[in-house]
């Protein structure tokens, strides 16, 4: 590092340290509260920390939404079908995008990328109407049947990755006998772990978080989603007991964050690439 | 075509099937459908009945609409540049050298992982009027000027004021905002060092090196950033749905267009109308980019990589 | 057992957008004999990998067709087509064990384990991939680019293809890997028994290991000879300039009428300068006759210019540029009329040179003809 540029001024860091703070502070609170007797979550002024911390807020508050451990099964199948689902259908796609020449791939690509531009909100309608048609609504169906049908960005993203593999190893592999099918299992998909990987970190949060879909395509409450659970729990019980909220709250944002520190090198360096290329 | 031109495009589209097959039937499909439905009565529950533009003609007279238009195109207005400059400088910030960088980039990245259920409901308490931390917060600067000023300001009840749930909301979605910062971090980080020293031996000070040094080379990316922006802010749903309870908060002020394409197609299952209102969102949406893209194109300047 | 034959073949890259139709390779005729080493040489996009990549499958044939032992190969896949291939980069797949690496091939047309194990084994012992260090269960990264290479070699090996192609296997090595593999790639040749294409921008490469050379420029086949056949009868101003290091000397002049009906070569130079003279024998000038009184062009190999030469009459007359002694030999570069020139002598006593007026007498009997419009060499 240039030792002129080294210094960094006294008021970037007071400004860092508190700019810190402040983005610390709603995860504090969102602890402290959960950690709460109810009665304390109302004082004013406010009480920064439980006098002493209520642990069984927490099953408490599982006990409150219902079935938590059906949601929470609910989430997981809903999510690891949908990672599973994504990953390999947008690495078979990226792979024809990528290694493959062919007549239209540019202009089919092109389209790809435009269907980033239809959120959807857009579309639902006729979306519901299909999964209607097919007797899917109220199923599990219509939140993964879809992740196997590739992810326009997933493409995009595996897409730029398997573009910087060298040619040659497909054409070694190609003379060493194998079908195109075999080059991208055996030698493209291995080389292309870390991209897969971070495909499927961010499928994992997107289903995970993901709210508009299982509102609308789920009836019953036997197959609510975590998301769900915790709004139904929201919506139902007057007197807001916001401890219990809080509580909750954490518990289905704790399996975000285990797996974003578990993955951080990955998930970061994932995030920075898909800004920059 | 020759044969292993006609080898390969088979190849190909083998290969892309997957993307085509849903292209078809969750992109293609259902913007034509959306035409169709918009023209139409239709309740899913019975077959579409021809209305012709009735539905465009009920838009137009709808306040409503013009009122989620209105949020939702002030949201954008007013959220994107705020985020996009908050990002920008902490990413500014961050880029030095300094102690425990690692840790202040998790920091300001770690909210954007939040789930927005859980993301809403811990701002719905944070906004809270008397109780949220946020006022608690502000109340002692209030305190502060109604002293000296003699003014009698209070704390906003944030998400029951009209006048202040949308600024909750762009609160909410600032604290969000990390994503960005660390995509903008790593854009930073691209920029050759030698261009600052250059810089710097011709006598800059740091301001004009940020001006014509830092924002031109990061220009992409923020062009970029931008426009996934403007997508994501236009069809924002979840978190202001949840922080008005399932509803679109007082006086229709956390009411945008996904929302009332929402309430229309399941809470009064008029499909009709509600396609009409995604073909104005979809159309805002283009249009919007494509505004941002012909004037963003002049000022973003590409490096040769 | 292969012998590889190509007959009419084109490789046309169709126009597209910014960029116009692109003849890569321009009516290629040759045949490689079983067990024959070939190899493929020009300045850079001239074709080379182009036509070696058809050959593999991995291009497609625009028109013409390629025989592999008489079986017409043009829509035959890769893999079916019994060849091995060994690429610039090396082309290893980074996740594979060395063995795996090789085994790979084998594995995949079912080969039994025993006999994969037994093959690899050899192919790592020849190649020396066992001794001094076992490389086998280490990936690609772990080793230098020479070991990367040797088992790209490996790898071909095992297969026991039918024909080996290479596409400049030597250019990512530093000079002294490059020596001793292209050694290796000789002996492993003569060892083998099979029949070798081998693609090469380098006309060192070229002349030290092939049988015979196919010299190509802009998609076209200029001469098909062996080594030492190109070097003295270059069938063209190209392959007498490319082939050779230092490159042939070039001096245009006119052919006028001597004594007794013989020839004299006169060069072209600016007024006012002593044109280069040389009487050609009887015998030559016979031969050119029919160019009396025109112009034509004179290629002399470095060596076949002799410094302080008493040869009769013809002598050339040239400043000293630069000495570059190489040890065995030197290098000296001149000016004289126009241009410059290049002698090649083992006599080191030109050190001190520079600056100096030489007497060059030239070895006309190794002289080669060129006519300047076609650039054809003139037949003897
Ligand atoms: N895919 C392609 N499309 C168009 N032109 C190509 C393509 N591949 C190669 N060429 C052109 O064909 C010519 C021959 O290339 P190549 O066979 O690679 O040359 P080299 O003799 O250096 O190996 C070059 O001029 C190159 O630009
Ligand atoms: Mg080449």
């Amino acid at each position: 590092m240039n030792p002129t540029r080294s210094s960094v001024p006294w008021f970037s860091r007071v400004a860092l340290i508190l700019l810190g703070v402040l983005f610390l502070l709603p995860f504090f609170w969102m602890v402290s509260t959960s950690l709460k007797p109810l009665n304390e979550t109302m004082k004013l002024p406010p009480q920064w920390l439980p006098s002493s911390p209520q642990w069984h807020n927490y099953p408490d508050a599982m006990q409150a939404m219902g079935p938590f451990w059906l949601y929470a099964r609910n989430s997981l199948l809903l999510a690891f079908l949908n990672v599973v689902g994504t990953v390999f259908s947008s690495a078979f796609v990226a792979y024809g995008f990528s290694r493959l020449d062919w007549r239209g791939r540019d202009g089919c690509f092109f389209v790809l990328l435009a269907t980033m531009m239809i959120p959807f909100p857009v579309v639902m309608v006729p979306i519901y109407g299909l999964f209607r048609a097919l007797g899917w609504i109220g199923t599990f169906q219509p939140l993964w049947v879809p992740a196997f049908l590739a992810g326009a960005f997933n493409v995009f993203l595996l897409r730029q990755f398997f573009l910087s593999i060298p040619r040659d190893l497909s054409e070694a592999a190609r003379i060493d006998g194998c079908s195109e099918f075999r080059i991208f299992w055996q030698i493209i998909l291995p080389l292309a772990k870390p991209a897969l990987l971070t495909v499927a970190l961010f499928q994992f949060m997107a289903t995970w978080n993901d709210f508009l879909g299982p509102l609308i395509f789920l009836a019953r409450e036997n197959q609510y989603t975590l998301a769900l659970g915790l709004q139904a729990l929201q919506g139902t019980i007057s007197g807001t007991p916001w401890h219990h909220l809080m509580a909750a709250s954490t518990l289905v944002l704790l399996p975000v964050l285990v797996l974003f520190f578990l993955t951080q090198r990955t998930f970061i360096r994932g995030i920075a690439t898909t800004g920059l290329k | 075509m020759t044969l292993g031109e006609r080898r390969n495009l088979i190849k190909g589209l083998v290969f892309v099937s997957p993307w085509i097959l849903g292209f078809l039937a969750f992109n293609l499909y259902p913007l034509i459908a959306s035409i169709w439905f918009s023209l139409c009565d239709y309740s899913v529950l019975s077959e579409p009945v021809f209305l012709g533009a009735q539905n465009y003609v009920d838009l137009w007279h709808d306040p409503v609409f013009w009122k989620a238009l209105r949020n939702t195109i002030i949201f954008a207005v007013v959220a994107i540049p705020l985020s996009t400059f908050l990002s920008i400088g902490l990413a500014v910030l961050l880029n030095q050298p300094i102690a425990g960088q690692g840790i202040y980039r998790t920091i300001f990245f770690l909210p954007s992982l939040v789930p927005a259920i859980s993301l809403a409901i811990l701002w719905q308490w944070m906004l809270n009027g008397p109780m949220g931390l946020v006022n608690n917060l502000i109340r002692p600067f209030l305190n502060i000027i109604n002293a000296v000023t003699g003014s009698h300001l209070q704390a906003p009840d944030w998400l029951n004021d009209p006048n202040f749930a949308l600024w909750g909301l762009i609160l909410t979605g600032l604290w969000g905002t990390g994503q960005a910062v660390v995509i903008y971090l790593a854009g930073l980080q691209e920029v050759p060092e030698e261009l600052y020293e250059a810089a710097e031996l011709d006598g800059t000070n740091a301001w004009q090196r940020f001006l014509h040094i830092t924002l031109p080379m990061l220009s992409p990316v923020i062009f970029f950033n931008v426009l996934m922006s403007i997508i994501g802010a236009l069809q924002t749903f979840a978190v202001p749905y949840i922080l008005t309870g399932g509803g679109d908060g007082p006086g229709r002020s956390l009411l945008f267009l996904a929302t009332y394409i929402y309430q229309n197609a399941f809470d009064y299952w008029n499909m009709g109308y509600a396609s009409a209102l995604a073909l104005c969102l979809f159309v805002l949406i283009i249009g919007l980019s494509l505004v941002t893209v012909h004037y963003g194109e002049k000022k973003v300047h590409y490096s040769d990589r | 057992m292969a012998k590889v034959l190509i007959e009419n073949l084109y490789k046309i890259y169709p126009a597209e957008k910014g960029r116009p139709e692109k003849v890569a390779v321009d009516n290629a005729n040759f045949e490689i004999q079983d067990r024959e080493f070939m190899v493929l040489v020009g300045p850079s996009g001239c074709g080379k990998t182009t036509t070696l990549r058809m050959v593999a499958g991995l291009e497609e044939i625009s028109r013409g067709a390629i025989y592999i032992d008489g079986k017409k190969i043009n829509e035959i896949p890769p893999k079916d087509r019994d060849i091995a291939m060994v690429f610039q980069n090396y082309a290893l797949y980074p996740h594979m064990s060395v063995y795996r690496n090789m085994a790979f091939g084998l594995e995949l047309r079912g080969v039994p384990k025993e006999i994969i194990r037994k093959r690899v084994d050899s192919a790592a012992r020849t190649l020396g991939l066992l001794e001094p260090d076992n490389l086998l269960e280490r990936k690609p990264k772990a080793l230098s680019g020479g070991q990367r290479q040797r088992v790209a070699l490996g790898r071909a090996i095992v297969r026991e293809p039918k024909a080996f192609l290479f596409d400049e296997p030597l250019s990512n090595l530093d000079a002294k890997m490059r020596v001793e593999t292209r050694t290796e790639i000789s002996r492993l040749h003569r060892q083998l028994a099979s029949t070798m294409i081998y693609v090469t921008h380098d006309q060192t490469e070229a002349m030290t290991m092939a049988d015979r050379i196919v010299v190509m420029r802009y998609g076209k086949i200029q001469q098909i000879a062996a080594p030492l056949d190109l070097y003295h009868q270059p069938a063209n101003l190209f392959v007498a300039g490319f082939i050779g290091s230092p490159p042939m000397n070039f001096f245009t002049g006119t052919l006028t009428a001597a004594l007794q009906g013989t020839l004299e070569f006169v060069e072209k130079v600016p007024k006012g300068q002593t044109p280069f003279r040389c009487p050609l024998s009887p015998d030559t000038s016979r031969r050119l006759s029919s160019r009396q009184d025109r112009e034509v062009i004179l290629g002399l190999r470095p060596e076949h210019l002799h410094p302080n030469s008493l040869t009769s009459g013809a002598t050339l007359q040239a400043s000293v540029e630069v000495v570059e002694p190489m040890g065995a030999e030197t290098f000296v570069y001149l000016r004289t009329g126009g241009h410059t020139c290049i002698c090649r002598t083992t006599q080191i006593e030109f050190m001190d040179l520079e600056g100096k007026t030489l007497n060059l007498g030239p070895d006309l009997s190794r002289a080669v003809f060129f006519d300047p419009q076609t650039e054809a060499a003139i037949p003897a």
